[in-house]
């Protein structure tokens, strides 16, 4: 992303602003109090600033995922589902296993949810390297079947036998610790943060991730220099969906303490959001992620203390998305769209 | 076992088959039409949304459902437009501008819920005035009769007919050759003279007035209420069927009936108490399937014919 494009973002960002400041105004309440709840409802105090931080975490996850596909030129629209399989990977071996010391069972957990979640990548993948069949359909279609396994799962075999579809309790050494109470931020925060830095250091300086930005800018040229495009894709895609489990098995050890069906309100189609106005830049998908994650705490606080409804803040944030991915909008200089993602 | 199967699978599926088709029907049409242009709407879901919405409300308030059903054809064309107006003329990702208008649609009807018919959840009321249904007094006789064929909503076997309608209309006439060719080579089509952009702003605008029926079936035709996010990914069912039939009419309806089909033995399995899922999932797996094994085909052939050139 360059100058021009971050501007034209920042002005994205103003112009929605000034768009829900008339609505506020429109309804008959000050714009200038709305936005100050806002603003605090997402920072002021341990409950709701660890409110933004617990939705910044599968936000910033799942949009590394989509990003670190993009690389690869694989549009992974099914992080939804990586995130459900490595939620319920995640929650089977924090429950069955016991007795294991704290730092190997979370280790363990989310081991379990990455291999999980990448191999359910792994299958859109190959069919898009071997075969070259769509991603965005498959991995659409693939979102349901992998959450109908979770339901079934849920539903049968790892039942908790309550009236809700729930998993089993996970034990002690399996949960996260929360790190602002009450809230429910917890220490996944720092597993998302050193993730990101990792997904970085890997995309940008590793040898495999010149391999992939190689496959994913020019294929033949990667092919020609002698990397092998379509292994290069596939593990991109595993390397996507293990971020996609990682996420999931965080909301089931941090926020829940089970796997409940169902769990997911399209967390992942907000993080393919937050990566997509980023423009799959790794170093402002946090920024991005994390902004998304204030607006959507924040206008809780602002829904209680001025009556203004929450969905007014959604549908701003809609409204900002719409307008950022139009980016011949706010263009003030020529040619500064950048290469498609 | 056998008394269980005769209550799953018994005459009566084959109404709950078309009538859980029926939304998906709509849906997928929207697709197809753009499709063909080669734009893949992913907005449907959030047009049908604002659809039933506007349906119901207009229905409620004028008491007229002909009034409703053009609302919402007028407002799915409306947010149609926009989307065109985003992806062709400001270039914007055309999968990005169809899930935040997925966003937008969820938000806005959610806070309109609120602030036009002061209710949150779903809202019903007597007052609303559903589509009409078709009554043929002549089948009353017989149960089996009666429940085959009776009191369908008018779309659904309006639905239907679209389906071939729009099969002739892509195939059979000079418009639907020139929107393919739009779809299949845009530079070829560009050459030969076809006005590419105002061919697919047209088609937008069409399948914004399909979706906006979808709605407007879902709301008032399928059920009588509207509730949050009543569409519940009945939209990107639609896609799906669209894969399933690659862009072709008549072959995307077979898909739609195979969702419906498995959505209402799944919901009969649950009411035993049996898992569901491994039902529902069907579509789902048949569609990557279908779609691999083509692609799969088709990268064969290719090969074939490079190395007889070779």
């Amino acid at each position: 992303m360059n100058k021009s494009s971050t501007l034209s973002t920042l002005v994205t960002v103003v112009v929605s602003l000034l768009f829900g400041a008339v609505v506020v105004a429109l309804l008959g309440h000050s714009p200038a109090e709305a936005y100050r709840e806002l603003f605090r409802g997402a920072f002021w105090g341990r409950f709701n600033f660890g409110g933004t931080l617990e939705r910044f975490v599968p936000l910033l996850l799942t949009a590394l995922a989509f990003a670190v596909s993009s690389k690869v030129a694989v549009f992974n629209v099914g992080v939804e589902g990586e995130l459900y399989l490595g939620a319920i990977a995640a929650a089977w071996v924090g429950a069955a296993l016991t007795g294991v010391a704290a730092p190997i069972h979370i280790g363990l957990c989310l081991m379990a949810a990455m291999a999980v979640g990448g191999a359910w990548a792994a299958i859109p993948g190959a069919l898009k390297a071997y075969w070259r069949v769509n991603e965005v359909c498959v991995t659409i279609l693939a979102n349901y079947v992998a959450i109908y396994i979770t339901s079934y799962l849920v539903g049968y075999p790892l039942s908790a036998g309550t009236g809700v579809p729930q998993t089993a309790a996970l034990a002690a050494t399996a949960r996260l610790a929360r790190i602002l109470p009450p809230s429910r931020a917890n220490s996944g925060l720092f597993i998302a943060l050193a993730a990101l830095l990792v997904t970085w250091w890997i995309v940008h300086r590793s040898t495999w991730g010149y391999k992939m930005r190689a496959v994913g800018e020019n294929a033949g040229y990667a092919e020609h220099v002698g990397i092998r495009s379509r292994v290069t894709m596939v593990w991109g895609m595993v390397f996507s969906g293990a971020l996609g489990g990682m996420a999931g098995a965080i909301e089931v050890m941090g926020l829940y303490g089970y796997f409940l069906d169902g769990f997911s309100p399209g967390i992942a189609f907000d993080g393919m959001l937050a990566a997509l106005i980023a423009r799959n830049d790794i170093r402002l998908v946090p920024l991005l992620a994390f902004f998304l994650a204030a607006l959507k705490a924040g206008s809780l606080g602002m829904e209680r203390f001025t009556g203004i409804p929450k969905s007014l803040v959604d549908a701003i944030i809609a409204m900002f998305i719409l307008l950022a991915a139009m980016e011949g909008l706010f263009l003030f200089r020529r040619g500064a769209r950048g290469k498609e993602a | 076992m056998f008394d269980d199967l005769s209550l799953v699978f018994n005459y009566t599926l084959f109404r709950a088959t078309l009538r859980a088709s029926t939304p998906i029907l709509y849906a997928t049409l929207t697709c197809i039409l753009t499709q063909q242009a080669d734009i893949l709407n992913v907005g449907v879901e959030g047009i049908m949304l604002c659809g039933a919405f506007t349906a119901v409300a207009v229905s409620y308030f004028s008491g007229s459902w002909l009034l409703a059903l053009l609302a919402a054809v007028a407002v799915g064309t409306v947010i149609a437009a926009v989307m065109a107006l985003a992806h062709l003329r400001y270039k914007a990702d055309i999968f990005v501008v169809g899930m935040a208008v997925n966003m937008l649609a969820l938000a806005l009807t959610r806070f309109l819920l609120q602030k036009v018919l002061g209710t949150s959840g779903s809202f019903y009321d007597r007052a609303i005035v559903p589509l009409p249904r078709i009554h043929l007094a002549l089948l009353d006789g017989n149960e089996v009769l009666r429940s085959l064929f009776n009191d369908y909503s008018l779309f659904e076997p309006l639905g239907i007919l679209l389906v071939f309608f729009l099969s002739w209309l892509l195939y059979r006439t000079v418009w639907g050759l020139r929107l393919r060719s739009v779809g299949l080579n845009p530079l070829a089509a560009e050459t030969a003279g076809i006005p590419v952009f105002r061919r697919k702003f047209e088609v937008m605008l069409y399948s914004g007035v399909v979706g906006g029926m979808a709605g407007a079936y879902l709301s008032l035709g399928y059920s009588r209420l509207f509730a949050e996010n009543m569409t519940n990914g009945r939209g990107f069912m639609g896609v799906a069927a669209m894969f399933f039939g690659g862009g072709d009419p008549i072959r995307s309806w077979i898909g739609c009936l195979i969702f419906g089909f498995t959505d209402s033995i799944g919901s009969r399995l649950q009411s035993l108490g049996l898992p569901p899922q491994f039902i529902l999932m069907i579509p789902y797996v048949a569609t990557i399937s279908i779609l691999a094994l083509a692609m799969g085909r088709k990268m064969a052939a290719q090969r074939r014919a490079r190395s007889a050139l070779k």
